[in-house]
């Protein structure tokens, strides 16, 4: 269960890095997606960018609390 | 010539035009093909060329655009939250485009209107009244995937966030859209 998971993860962080033009080592969990991505019409373009990347939908609920890279990446792999 | 407010509205009409330029640009730029990738990549042209009618109106009326900061839907997010997913930003997209109708529709009807920035406005309408056709039909395209249910409550959850910063936007600027809001 957790290799499938760390690969999901491992996923998303590729998508995650495509869409912000970072390498994945950049993309520590602990970074605060306002330091990667300074502004708000800038966060939106990269999480529909996951979207369309995985196929997958997320809401507005589910981002509720996301703050972190990891945050993003958490939510994300569990729709794959 | 027009005045210092007449040139602040026709600024405050032009920077929201290139806010949604920008944001449909980048979001044309990474949806897959599709219907929707082909009308917003319209729309993003549209608001282009409105932000250019706005500039060249200024322009034609002797004065220079005002460099303002935030856009008038860069409050949507505060006042709203952020839109995750592409009916969110459908719905968002739908409420502020009939924000924008409602405005250039006031407007138009201004007494004493420069007969450039009436022909501007017209122009820009026949675009506006198509962007909320083409909008209308993605979220009822959307229906089976999101749920009716679900994209009426969205709808509905920006149209209160749209009366909320359309007030605070009244409010904060009283004075120049006075003119306007009187009619």
């Amino acid at each position: 269960m957790s290799s499938t998971l760390s690969a999901n993860d491992a996923r998303v962080k590729q998508a995650l890095g495509k869409s912000l033009k970072r390498e994945i080592g950049e993309l520590d969990d602990s970074i605060a997606l306002t330091d990667l991505v300074a502004e708000s019409f800038a966060l939106i373009e990269t999480v529909i960018n996951l979207q369309e990347e995985l196929n997958i939908r997320l809401v507005q609920e589910d981002l509720r609390d996301v703050k972190t890279v990891g945050d993003l990446v958490r939510v994300c792999a569990q729709r794959l | 010539m027009i005045s210092e407010n007449e040139r602040w509205v026709l600024s405050f009409y032009r920077t929201s035009e290139i806010s949604g330029s920008l944001f449909f640009g980048r979001l044309a730029k990474s949806l897959k093909s599709g219907p929707i990738q082909h009308d917003m990549t319209k729309h993003y042209a549209d608001e282009a060329m409105h932000a250019w009618y706005w500039t060249d109106c200024l322009n034609k009326l002797g004065v220079e655009p005002l460099e303002l900061g935030n856009a008038y839907q860069d409050q949507y997010l505060a006042a709203a939250g952020m839109p995750v997913n592409i009916m969110e930003i459908l719905a968002i997209t739908q409420v502020f485009e009939r924000r924008v109708i409602n405005q250039y529709a006031v407007h138009s009807r201004a007494e004493g209107i420069h007969e450039l920035v009436k022909s501007t406005i017209d122009r820009i309408v026949e675009d506006e009244k198509w962007h909320i056709k083409w909008i209308r039909d993605a979220l009822k395209n959307m229906e089976p995937e999101y749920g009716k249910n679900t994209i009426d409550e969205t709808v509905e959850r920006f149209l209160a966030a749209d009366r909320e910063v359309y007030e605070k936007t009244v409010r904060e600027h009283e004075e120049r859209v006075r003119e306007l809001i009187a009619k």
